[in-house]
């Protein structure tokens, strides 16, 4: 049992031998120029055999260059840092506790250009390992390896737990100063006005996904018998189907990214729902309802810059509606004259006048071409505040009187600036 | 009704998760900071640390010669910090502000909006007390202002900075903001940093309530050297 607990103790000795505190992938060059910097000039490797260290753990790292730092090891205030941050790394603190602070000392990291720093100091049984680059005054990685008097072991040790990433090709000089002086893609100004124009397409239907089935199947399974009979004539899916396409053009503008309107129009066809038991229908070729929809929505909405070639646009929108339907009847052409039935089939109101609501987004490629994913909910019904009549009582039951349906629509727009 | 509040509570916590409650931070720990100095610590910074704002207005309840109020004024406070300082800590050392004097000035983030400004310690160097000894911990004063009505943010939020007080009225208190950082000197790091206020309601002004005032500040300052271990 002792001997287990023993050979345990030595595996967990082994396996924490090496030890990365923090590391926030610093830039690691192919080509690199890594520069060895030991407090008291003796370093623990030996430069041109932690070269080979790199190499042999790196394939990506081309031929790297390795010196010591003698610069640093003779400068007061390196050395005063240098030691500080031995007697100060530690596992747990982040690198934010290990800026250097001495305006001097930070001086000398900004002017590291593309070289790296490697600090090593020795450590009881450990090395102390830190990685600084020109980006920031703190380590960018840190922790400790295993000492060994194998000056080549020790090296391949901090190659492959510190340096063994993809690399990068390093910039030439002239390439530097034009990423320093270049843009940021990502900055963009919103603009005071962007405008949009698209077509889509979408479905709609009266049950909504993830909802009891009875909610609406008293509307959707009902059938029309005699051209004008439902059970219940409040909802348009009584008389027409609910569930089908639909094709809609649109066109918007937004406001400082964050305000709009949008103005919309859609086509759908609907069939009406007639009754197959009913004998009345067989002098019947068609009989189906154009929908018109047309609308404005007003739109809230943020533009999130992803990268340089995409942004998203969540959006919610808020609008009204009117709706037309635009019979279209013929009975087969060897009926010489329809029914009676046929001549006093039901009428549908003139318009309805509804409301949409909903979120969606538009996700704009290369500043100009989007896609735009909706989905919401939209109603028809009449107009509420109708002047009551004396023969309310006797007067025949609207149609329609409120529909509800939900819809997800797909559009392809295009995106300008104003 | 529940809808409402339903509606509220939620402004609220996205209020929260932005950041629009306007709460500082005004003490920040080092995550090594263990253990709170017992029995023994050093002190610097109480040559320059003490500013009596109002001087004419402490001059006349101190009764004290206007022209020698920072002088004789600060210097008792001076002495009264150190005094109350060695009831807690029996084991105090007083550095000189001389062995501090070159580091040179720099602020302390707390907080989004707060910093500290004062002389801190070189990384790498520790500092010395005149023996050549290596005092292990040091509280640095960095500044103590004694005025009548004073808020920290006043003085340490950098957007409030600018604003002045709007004329002259009738003091409710006396105030006293203090910041201090807690050094360690054998690792140059900063241990826990705060900046404090002590509103004492004033009735008669004497020269014993400005030296219960340094008290309650001394005391203060040690329950929080013990509340700002990190855990």
């Amino acid at each position: 049992m002792k001997k287990l607990l023993v050979i345990l103790m030595l595996l967990i000795a082994w396996a924490s031998a090496s030890e990365v505190y923090f590391d926030s992938r610093f830039t690691l060059w192919k080509d690199a120029t890594i520069l060895i910097w030991s407090l008291d000039g003796n370093s623990p490797v030996n430069a041109p055999e932690f070269c080979l260290s790199l190499r042999r753990n790196n394939s990506g790292i081309g031929d790297p260059k390795c010196r010591e730092l003698g610069e640093w090891e003779r400068d007061s205030i390196a050395m005063r840092y240098g030691s500080w941050l031995s007697n100060n790394l530690e596992k747990g603190l982040s690198s934010y506790y290990l800026r250097a602070r001495h305006p001097g000392m930070a001086a000398k990291i900004q002017a590291l250009e593309d070289n790296i720093v490697l600090f090593l100091a020795p450590q009881g049984k450990n090395i102390q390992v830190a990685v600084f680059d020109e980006t920031a005054q703190e380590p960018k990685a840190a922790g400790v390896v295993k000492a060994n008097t194998d000056k080549i072991a020790l090296s391949d040790d901090i190659a492959s737990t510190f340096f063994d990433k993809r690399t990068k090709r390093r910039l030439t000089k002239e390439e530097r100063l034009k990423q320093q002086t270049e843009p940021d893609d990502l900055y963009k100004e919103v603009p005071n006005l962007k405008a949009w124009a698209g077509f889509g397409i979408g479905y709609s239907q009266a049950h909504f996904p993830l909802t009891p089935d009875n909610w609406t199947s008293s509307h959707t399974r009902s059938r029309v018998r005699n051209y004008r009979i439902t059970k219940d004539s409040v909802s348009l899916w009584n008389f027409i189907d609910d569930a089908d396409p639909f094709f809609s053009l649109y066109a918007g503008l937004t406001w400082h990214g964050f305000i709009g309107v949008e103005f919309m129009y859609r086509y759908s066809n609907r069939d009406m729902k007639t009754d197959n038991a009913d004998t009345v229908y067989q002098e019947l070729d068609h009989w189906n309802f154009g929908q018109h929809d047309i609308g404005l929505n007003v739109l809230f909405s943020l533009t999130y810059p992803i990268n340089p070639w995409l942004s998203i646009t969540p959006l919610a929108f808020l609008g009204f509606q009117y709706t037309f339907y635009n019979e279209d009847i013929d009975h087969k052409s060897d009926v010489k004259t329809p029914s009676r039935a046929y001549q006093h089939r039901v009428k549908f109101e003139d318009v309805y006048k509804g409301a949409l609501l909903g979120v969606g987004g538009q996700f704009v490629f290369k500043k100009h071409y989007g896609v735009d994913l909706r989905i919401g909910l939209s109603s028809r019904g009449r107009d509420l505040y109708e002047a009551p009549s004396p023969d309310a009582g006797a007067a025949a039951t609207t149609i329609g009187r409120f529909t509800l349906d939900c819809f997800v629509s797909l559009g392809f727009e295009y995106h300008w600036t104003l | 009704m529940m809808f409402k509040k339903s509606i509220l509570s939620i402004g609220f916590a996205i209020c929260m998760l932005v950041g629009c409650a306007d709460s500082y931070h005004w003490t920040a720990s080092h995550p090594s900071y263990s253990k709170a100095p017992y029995g023994g610590i050093a002190v610097t910074g109480l040559e320059n640390a003490f500013v009596i704002t109002r001087s004419s207005w402490f001059a006349k309840r101190l009764e004290i010669d206007k022209d020698s109020i920072q002088i004789k004024g600060t210097l008792h406070c001076r002495n009264t910090f150190e005094a109350e300082m060695r009831k807690s800590y029996g084991n105090l050392l007083v550095l000189p502000d001389s062995v501090n004097a070159n580091s040179p000035e720099e602020s302390l983030k707390l907080d989004e909006r707060i910093f500290i400004k004062g002389h801190i310690p070189e990384q790498g160097v520790s500092l010395k007390d005149s023996a050549g000894n290596v005092p292990p911990v040091i509280l640095i004063l960095h500044e103590f202002i004694i005025g009548t009505d004073l808020k920290r943010e006043n003085f340490f939020d950098y957007a409030l900075i600018h604003n002045e007080s709007g004329g002259i009225r009738k003091p409710d208190n006396v105030s006293a903001i203090f910041s201090y950082t807690l050094w360690d000197n054998l690792k140059q790091r900063p241990l826990f940093s705060a900046v404090d206020e002590i509103q004492q309601p004033i009735t008669t002004y004497k020269l014993n309530n400005l030296t219960n005032l340094i008290q309650i500040a001394v005391q203060k300052i040690h329950k929080n050297l013990y509340a700002g271990v990190s855990k």
